[in-house]
């Protein structure tokens, strides 16, 4: 017997495939719920919109294809120039605002104790599960130009009663503080949960470093916290992007030309002149802005909390 | 290189005393081990001592000062942890230059402590790297390094060994006795593992229930335990304790008599012993011998087979278990009848409140 028969003889080690049909079938039922709600729901309607954007159509019905005409006609639109600068204008009021406001409540929340740390963190985060249309009547209360509760405060710095939602460089600056009030009990809660996750021993090792207050915040407890910055950040530059009901509210009944932003400006087109073709168009614009902005800003924070 | 003395020291959680007028004095340049089974408050006193915890009883002083209203930082020890505490975002060189910064010393001082520590410590071609990459004994010798480069009074060691597998805890147990011979600094060591203590203490402080049991040198520890509870922590396998039933004097030593008639002559003199109350005779197993001419009967219910050693678990007519020592190459069973012979002038007696009495000189 040769040396090749008697390789030949010796049975080749059988080898476990790395999957067997049946998990992969397991698997595919797993997850086909949701492949075909993420398609039907998201990936269809999405082609569809960029579809749309290529078409002069109503909102229902067909259309015509018309090429870049609406990219064109949108980006010579002095509306939406407005509605896109505003809408960026209310995103750098709010995003790190927000964010850094959240982290300093943090902090502080996080060095109390016992029941006192349960109040004032049901204080702040109260307001977020306020629908819009209750934040809307208590802040559009406290601000009326003639009855509102802050207003005797405004009247002290000004000399007289301002109709904040009426004048047009106070009105974002307004909407993003209401906005940031809203919302900073999530981004509160998140940070906390950042730094419970911080081991004790890390602190008492600084405590054994002669760390001061400032350099145990700056040096251990940010970057530590870091990553959930990151993703505050990204949350909050998503969210803001897509601003609509505040502006819509506190706006309905003044010069919404000059205080719209982009959803509205798709609501506008889309639903109000039936433009359904240029509405997508400002949706695809909007939803590339956001995409490009919030990876940009994810890979580089994240970068820089890696360095 | 301090002292460190407490007196009076205390300490309560809300309602609950954890430590109850401790005192005690840690020569300066002397390997102290804190040993107790868990929660008997042994890491609080190391963790009041480096001023984590405040005192709400008692003075600290370290070296000449005291230190009890000092905040850590300013008492001149540095501590080891039991999980290290490294700072986890960075690297082995910022970590243990990070206290040295905060005190602003001058860089290149900074930066010759760093690598004389990490030389002495083998972690050179690890310095640029994060706690994350590290093997959990490389964290621990980063911790070590960490607090080398401050140039403490002192060490304080929180159970530094417990977060490592076997064979890595005995290679470092001989490392922190090798650190401690080369730098002669007042070394600190908290540990529940009675082998810790015994190898690299200089004393031994055995703490339960919040108080201090005994402070003695490891063998003192082990040969002449203050209280039944020493006795029975220290030593493995543990001591054997069995009923007294009768003590008679022969040449002014106690001669004991167990429940089953046997007797076994001890080196303790009786003028020591109480007059009322039960006895309980105390016995490590290496002072109890399988022996055919051995005076004690009994059946073994379980042979361990240690290699250099066998241990046997004998029962004996009253139904208590000894566990008595036999040779390596032993030919005993379980179920064998058995007889032993116990070396009485190493036993000790411990009264009804388990104080213990023991064999002169």
């Amino acid at each position: 017997m040769s040396a090749a028969d008697t390789a030949t003889d010796v049975p080749a080690p059988a080898r476990k495939k790395r999957f067997n049909r049946t998990e992969v079938l397991a698997a595919l039922i797993f997850v086909l719920p949701f492949v075909v709600v993420y398609a039907v729901m998201f990936i269809y309607p999405t082609l569809q919109m960029i579809w749309l954007s290529f078409q002069k159509a109503p909102l229902i019905g067909a259309g015509t294809f018309i090429g870049f005409d609406n990219y064109e006609k949108l980006f010579k639109d002095r509306l939406f120039g407005v509605a896109f600068w505003n809408t960026v204008y209310f995103v750098v009021l709010t995003v790190v605002p927000s964010t850094m406001l959240a982290l300093a409540i943090a902090v502080g929340i996080n060095r109390l104790k016992g029941w006192t740390q349960s109040v004032i963190l049901a204080c702040f985060f109260i307001p977020y599960i306020l629908p819009v249309s209750v934040v809307f009547r208590v802040w559009g209360w406290m601000f009326d130009s003639q009855f509102g509760i802050l207003q005797p405060l405004i009247a002290l710095f000004v000399g007289e009663n301002v109709p904040v939602f009426r004048t047009l460089p106070l009105f974002m600056p307004a909407v993003a503080f209401i906005t940031i009030w809203w919302t900073i009990g999530f981004n509160i809660l998140l940070f906390i949960a950042g730094l419970r996750n911080i081991s004790p021993e890390i602190y008492e090792a600084a405590a054994l470093d002669g760390t001061s207050r400032w350099r145990q915040f700056t040096r251990i407890t940010w970057p530590l916290i870091w990553p959930v910055t990151v993703l505050v950040l990204t949350i909050q530059l998503i969210a803001q992007f897509k601003i609509f009901d505040q502006i819509y509210l506190f706006g309905n009944g003044g010069r919404s030309d000059a205080t719209m932003g982009l959803v509205q400006l798709i609501y506008r087109s889309a639903f109000q002149k039936n433009n359904g073709g240029y509405g997508a168009t400002v949706a695809v614009v909007l939803f590339a802005v956001i995409v490009i902005f919030s990876v940009l800003q994810f890979q580089m924070l994240r970068a820089r909390g890696e360095k | 290189m301090a002292d460190i003395r407490l007196v009076n020291v205390s300490k309560q959680f809300g309602t609950v005393r954890v430590i109850e007028n401790v005192s005690m004095t840690i020569e300066s340049g002397e390997f102290m081990v804190f040993l107790g089974p868990s929660g008997c408050g042994k890491s609080t006193l190391l963790r009041m001592i480096a001023g984590l915890e405040d005192i709400d009883g008692g003075e600290i002083h370290i070296g000449n000062r005291r230190v009890d209203e000092l905040p850590p930082s300013e008492r001149g020890v540095a501590m080891v942890f039991q999980n290290y505490a490294l700072y986890p975002h960075m690297s082995v060189r910022d970590n243990m230059s990070f206290g040295l910064q905060n005190i602003r010393m001058p860089r290149e001082e900074i930066a010759k402590r760093v690598a004389a520590a990490a030389k002495t410590l083998e972690l050179e071609h690890l310095i640029d790297r994060k706690p994350g990459q590290l093997s959990g004994g490389q964290r621990q010798r980063v911790a070590i390094g960490r607090a080398i480069v401050r140039d403490p009074k002192a060490f304080l060691f929180d159970e530094p060994l417990s977060n490592l597998d076997a064979g890595l805890r005995a290679r470092t147990r001989i490392e922190f006795a090798q650190l401690h011979q080369r730098m002669k600094t007042t070394m600190v060591f908290v540990t529940h593992d009675q082998i810790e203590a015994m190898t690299l203490a200089d004393r031994i402080v055995v703490m339960n229930n919040r108080k201090i049991e005994q402070i003695g040198t490891p063998m003192d520890i082990y040969t002449r335990p203050a209280s039944r509870f020493v006795a029975a922590f220290v030593g493995s396998p543990a001591m054997n304790f069995l009923p007294v039933q009768q003590i008679s004097d022969r040449d002014g030593m106690a001669l004991v008599k167990l429940p089953d008639n046997s007797e076994i002559q001890t080196n303790i003199a009786t003028a020591h012993l109480p007059n009322d109350g039960q006895l309980t005779l105390g016995i490590r197993p290496e002072s109890v011998r399988v022996d055919s001419d051995g005076t004690v009967s009994g059946k073994s219910d379980v042979i361990e087979r240690l290699g250099e050693r066998t241990l046997a678990y004998v029962r004996l007519a009253d139904n208590s278990v000894v566990i008595a020592e036999d040779e390596g190459m032993s030919r005993l069973n379980v179920g064998d009848q058995v007889k032993l012979s116990f070396d009485g002038g190493s036993a000790h007696l411990f009264d009804a409140r388990d104080v213990a009495y023991s064999a002169a000189g």
